[in-house]
């Protein structure tokens, strides 16, 4: 709460024009108020004739003219700051996701993160457009209501200020009540919301199993749990209603009771005055009791800004990086030094100690089964994720101390799955290059990842779009498209983690020619899973269980390591027949 | 209206709650009325001072009109939120049940991530449906009818001012500014897309993005479409306010009118000026009850396209057929007579008259490049396509007479994707097969050589947290632990190295030994055992033989065997 309304408080300009609206609603409401009775009273009591009252009729039709247009100020002032909150949190949203360590984005539960973001924010909305400018017009209209029938009446008004404190303290014991409440539910939804996805997306894999039948049952007993939550909030709310109602309820009466008694039986309050009163308590109590409903919105609105506060305060590892230029007239020396990281303290996995030294412009291989650590050892190479302890140096100094665009601007990573943008073939080989490249420097690019034939059988060539939105290529054809991307930006590093998915025969060929052509001019260092790769290395990096066990060329490795040559042998063996 | 069937008949099964809903919101609302009408008549009887007892009565009559409104509205609101959020269970059964026979196809028409946020947001949208469109104008046409019927009793001329401030109000007004917003909402739609497309981009290309630097142009894009999204929602909610404050305005205006009006009446003497006040507070009250009108319109508007697109997801896409059930666990086999293929939206034919035998209990491989068809043959074996033209023979019946939920329960399957649940690794391994005890899941990690799992670690959305090869080794592990007697594995083993490859296939060779199996390699090596491969380029089947047939033959395989040579040597 304390975060939204600091936020609110902020727009000072926008909080004065609640504050005057909610006066001028006040004053209309009396206004009303007034007139009605005057005509009433002239009418029925003072038989006034028709034409009499007519200037008062004028003037009520102005206070209800002006009243609904004071509303309707008040209403969108409120819009306004909700406006300008949300742009505030969601901009701050998108800062501390765009600071995340690739680690953290990996860590599942995007579309989480995808929720928080578009309806966590959007949640808040009822607290700036309905709890604060209804929390504006309670501390105004009341008070205003209270001296008008002070003085008309001392003893309505005391009436009054006994009996409304009643309301903001019961509603605070129910605030504090379905605080709670709401925030289970709010972790309820963003679970459900997740699992839905997910049993979505396992759909071909549940049917296969014949297990889709049974997820039915899943998603009604998840369904029917976040009923029974939201009603438990939502009761609470209407309990909390009825029982404010009966507040007012008894404590008009008590005022109706004790004007009608000085009426009727003393005759020491005039008419005029009595029905004024009467038709100005309702108002009071009924300002009082749209708070009661605001402030449960605003309360619902808690439970979206703690997921949010949450998400702005979770610690993550922020990557530093630092003020020196990496100079690229030759491709840089890569050594690790006793380098280690661990996912989290639960994960049994730990790649430990690490110590190697990649020379200049050579070509290095890391060698591991599946699991080893391979991958994780290429994300701590590339600046992505940082070392738990030692370092990743580059010329003889810490990849932190260097500037985070000078390291990538001399990097290329070649994933086993290139991320397609939505755009078309010739944005998506473009992102990879540095700053602006012309049509011509694209298409020899891609005709260097040998992927141009195919963008020219496309009907609009390299003008197709791809991605979220357009067509989808294979994987053969991205691990193509992400080659191009590194032959626009010709780095001087680059990192490749080779596919271990079986692509045509042409798409390896080219990926051997177009890493060989590429490594001419760069420090390569690739997981390698094929012999072909593992041969031309400079120098092999073999992995165990996240230690490295031995370093040298395949031919000494074959000597000199027995696990490894069990592991390479396998697949020559089964190669020679 | 068409397109709210369906959800209309899920609604109103809800009857019990539905009636007690609109019971309760009369009861609230004319209630109100009568609270504030007799407050009025009891003022002006007060003026004129009567008995204290009369006054009295009247006061009671006030507590009683005051306590039905309030209890009215809390069973009113209780129930019909009730009702709502049981709705809201069914319409996802009803939506899932809907989609779930026709997965996996729908999923070629339709991106999940799609359907997920069709079907969360526009299952929750419909939420409104009931609240907001369906039984609140029962409940105010009935207080408005009550409430004009006992104005008649004064005066006629009265109950026709309501009823046209009830027009107004309850239908042209808020048709006229529906009509207005209309626009101004499917710009926020169009704007929300925009921001969800961008933020999805943003997260899961966040590595990409990282490495080539443009993150910071992603972040402003992202900044820009989130800013764009709350303007338009600013429009919306500032035109919201705007009909909003016209509404109450114009039932203001008619109360002032009936307030004119019972003042002439009463100088011309049609009115005892005694009920003056009393008519009024009726007046200004009733028209409480035409105010969730103004909402009303953009709601039925959001719920009908909700309705329609959760609906139509399956429109178009086939029903299964087959009625054929086949029985019993058993090696079946498999003939493929001049079978062609083409996908729905493709002009050339993705296999082009493939003849192919698969024995019972034979070890069929499929080789071949990518994209020559390879998977589309195994998405024929499972029924996931109908076949073009030809005759595919599950042992001796035609597929498309076969069950394909039969056809399912025999096969032990290991796809290019495998999807892994949010939960551990038991979880994910239980879906293989009922009453699975961990020392046989346990067993079969041991396997696939993944020892160092236990049953109890954690998986992430999507499997997020393993890699390639972790999850093919897993979900191997799950089709050993199914146990049936066909196999039809598409490039199970790509992410794993060779070593492991070979120890895990030696185990499930061994456990296959009876069965059909049929296997999509990528590599060529390890393929002397099988009794047949089958070469495939183009949508042809190009070559069928044994290993050393094949290599004899020196034609397509043995060069493919070559090149592969070559590379890795």
């Amino acid at each position: 709460m304390k975060h939204l309304s600091r936020v609110a408080y902020a727009q000072r300009k926008l909080i004065w024009l609640l504050v005057l609206a909610s006066l001028l609603i006040g004053a209309t409401i009396i206004g009303q108020a007034y007139f009605f009775v005057a005509i009433v009273e002239d009418v029925f009591l003072n038989d006034q004739s028709f034409q009499g009252v007519i200037p008062l009729m004028i003037g009520l039709f102005l206070v209800l003219a002006g009243r609904a247009f004071f509303t309707w100020l008040n209403g969108r002032t409120g819009v306004s700051l909700a406006s300008k909150a949300k742009r505030h949190f969601r901009g701050k949203i998108i800062d501390k996701f765009a600071k995340n360590p690739v680690q953290a984005s990996l860590q599942g539960q995007s579309g989480r993160k995808v929720s928080v973001l578009m309806d966590s924010v959007d949640e808040i909305d009822g607290y700036y457009t309905s709890y604060i400018p209804q929390m504006i017009q309670t501390a105004i209209i009341p008070v205003m209501i209270l001296v008008v029938v002070f003085t008309h009446h001392l003893y309505s008004g005391i009436i009054m200020v006994i009996t409304a404190p009643f309301i903001p303290f019961f509603m605070a014991i129910v605030g504090i009540m379905t605080q709670k409440k709401s925030e289970e539910q709010m972790e309820k939804l963003s679970a459900f919301s997740g699992r839905f996805l997910d049993t979505l997306q396992g759909l071909t894999t549940l049917k296969l199993f014949g297990r889709s039948k049974q997820q039915k049952e899943v998603i009604e007993e998840t369904s029917l749990g976040f009923r029974d939550a939201t009603m438990n909030v939502l009761k609470v709310a209407f309990v909390s209603s009825l029982m404010l109602e009966f507040i007012s309820m008894l404590s008009i009466g008590i005022i109706a009771l004790e004007i009608a008694i000085r009426l009727v039986i003393y005759e020491s309050i005039p008419y005029f005055s009595a029905f004024f009163i009467l038709v100005l308590a309702p108002e009071f109590y009924l300002t009082l009791k749209d708070f009661g409903s605001a402030f449960h919105t605003g309360r619902g609105s808690t439970g979206a800004a703690n997921q949010l506060i949450d998400e702005l305060e979770k610690e993550e590892q922020v990557i530093e990086w630092g003020t020196r230029e990496l100079q690229a007239t030759h491709p840089p020396q890569i050594s690790l030094t006793d380098l280690s990281y661990q996912y989290n303290e639960a994960s049994s996995f730990r790649l430990s100690s690490l110590q190697a030294r990649v020379d200049s412009g050579s070509n290095v291989a890391i060698v591991g089964r599946s699991g080893s650590g391979k991958t994780t050892l290429l994300h701590l190479i590339s600046g992505l994720m940082r070392p738990e302890s030692g370092a990743v140096e580059v010329n003889g100094r810490p990849l932190s101390d260097y500037k985070e665009p000078s390291w990538f601007g001399e990097l290329s990573y070649i994933s086993q799955s290139p991320y397609l943008f939505s755009g078309t073939i010739a944005d998506n080989i473009a992102i990879g290059g540095k700053g602006e490249h012309t049509r011509d420097e694209i298409e020899v690019a891609a005709e260097k990842a040998g992927i141009s034939d195919l963008i020219a059988s496309l009907e609009h060539g390299y003008d197709t779009p791809v991605g979220e939105a357009g067509r989808g290529l294979s994987g053969g054809e991205k691990q193509r498209l992400a080659l191009a991307r590194a032959f626009l930006k010709r780095p001087s590093v680059i990192l490749f983690d080779e596919p271990t998915t079986g692509l045509d025969l042409r798409t390896e060929q080219i990926l051997q020619q177009s890493i060989k052509e590429l490594s001419k001019t760069a420090t390569v260092i690739t997981v390698a899973h094929r012999l072909h790769t593992i041969r031309e290395a400079d120098q092999i990096l073999f992995l165990e269980k996240g230690k490295l066990v031995a370093t040298g060329r395949h031919e000494e490795l074959l000597e000199s390591v027995h696990e490894y040559r069990n592991m390479v042998t396998i697949q020559q063996g089964g190669d020679t027949a | 209206m068409k397109e709210l069937r369906s959800v209309i008949k899920i609604v109103t099964l809800e009857k019990k709650d539905i009636l007690l809903s609109i019971l309760f919101g009369f009861l609230a609302g004319i209630s109100a009325v009568g609270l504030f009408g007799s407050s009025g008549y009891l003022i002006s009887r007060a003026a004129l001072l009567p008995p204290l007892y009369a006054l009295t009565v009247l006061i009671a009559f006030l507590k009683l009109f005051g306590f039905a409104r309030a209890i009215g509205r809390y069973a009113e609101r209780y129930y019909s939120h009730r009702a709502t959020f049981t709705m809201l269970s069914n319409i996802r059964l009803a939506v899932y049940e809907k989609i779930e026979p026709h997965a996996p196809r729908i999923f070629q028409k339709y991106r999940s991530g799609d359907l997920l946020s069709r079907i969360v947001g526009d299952v929750e949208s419909l939420q409104n449906f009931f609240l907001r469109v369906y039984y609140p104008p029962v409940v105010m046409v009935i207080i408005f009818l009550a409430t004009i019927a006992f104005t008649t009793i004064f005066s006629l001329g009265m109950a026709v001012i309501l009823l046209v401030g009830l027009i107004l109000t309850g239908f042209l007004i808020p048709i006229f500014f529906a009509w207005k917003q209309r626009k101004i909402e499917n710009e926020v739609r169009e704007a929300r897309g925009y921001l969800s497309t961008d933020v999805t981009e943003f997260l899961y290309g966040f590595r990409d993005l990282k490495i080539y630097q443009q993150l910071d142009d992603q972040q402003h894009q992202l900044g820009r479409s989130a800013s764009a999204y709350i303007t338009e929602q600013e429009r919306e909610g500032k035109q919201r306010m705007q009909t909003q404050s016209v509404n109450t305005f114009i039932t203001l205006l008619v109360s002032w009118v009936v307030l004119g009006f019972g003042a002439y009446i009463v100088e011309t003497g049609d009115l005892n000026g005694i009920f003056l006040a009393m008519l009024v507070m009726i007046s200004l009250t009733v028209f409480e009850n035409a105010a969730p009108m103004a909402v009303l319109p953009s709601h039925l508007e959001d719920s009908e396209r909700a309705s329609k697109r959760l609906f139509d997801l399956t429109e178009d896409v086939r029903e299964d057929q087959g009625s054929t059930v086949l029985e019993g666990s058993k090696a079946r086999g498999f003939t493929f007579n001049k079978v062609s293929f083409r996908f729905p939206d493709d002009r050339l034919n993705s296999l082009k008259n493939v003849e192919l035998t698969i024995a019972p209990g034979s070890k069929t491989a499929i080789v071949g490049p990518s994209g020559s068809g390879k998977s589309t043959l195994m998405q024929l074996l499972l029924k996931i396509h109908p076949v073009t033209s030809g005759e595919l023979l599950v042992d001796n019946w035609k597929v498309d007479e076969v069950e394909q939920e039969s056809l399912w329960n025999g096969v032990n399957v290991v796809l290019q994707e495998n999807h892994f649940f949010y939960g551990t690794i038991r979880d994910n391994l239980q879906i293989a097969k009922d009453e699975l005890s961990d020392d046989e899941m346990v067993q079969v990690l041991a396997k696939v050589e993944l020892e160092q799992f236990s049953l109890d670690e954690q998986v992430f959305e999507k499997g997020e947290n393993l890699s390639g090869g972790e999850k093919q080794r897993l979900a191997i592990a799950r089709a050993m632990l199914r146990g049936e007697r066909v196999w039809l594995l598409d490039e199970p083993t790509s992410s794993v190295d060779a070593l492991t490859e070979q120890h895990i296939f030696g185990h499930l060779f061994e456990q296959a030994a009876d069965d059909t199996v049929v296997l999509i390699s990528h590599r060529l090596t390890g393929l002397e055992q099988m009794d047949q491969i089958v070469v495939m380029e183009d949508g042809q089947v190009v070559e069928v033989g044994t290993y050393e047939e094949l290599m004899a033959l020196k034609g397509y395989f043995y060069q493919m065997k070559q090149i592969e040579k070559s590379v890795i040597g």
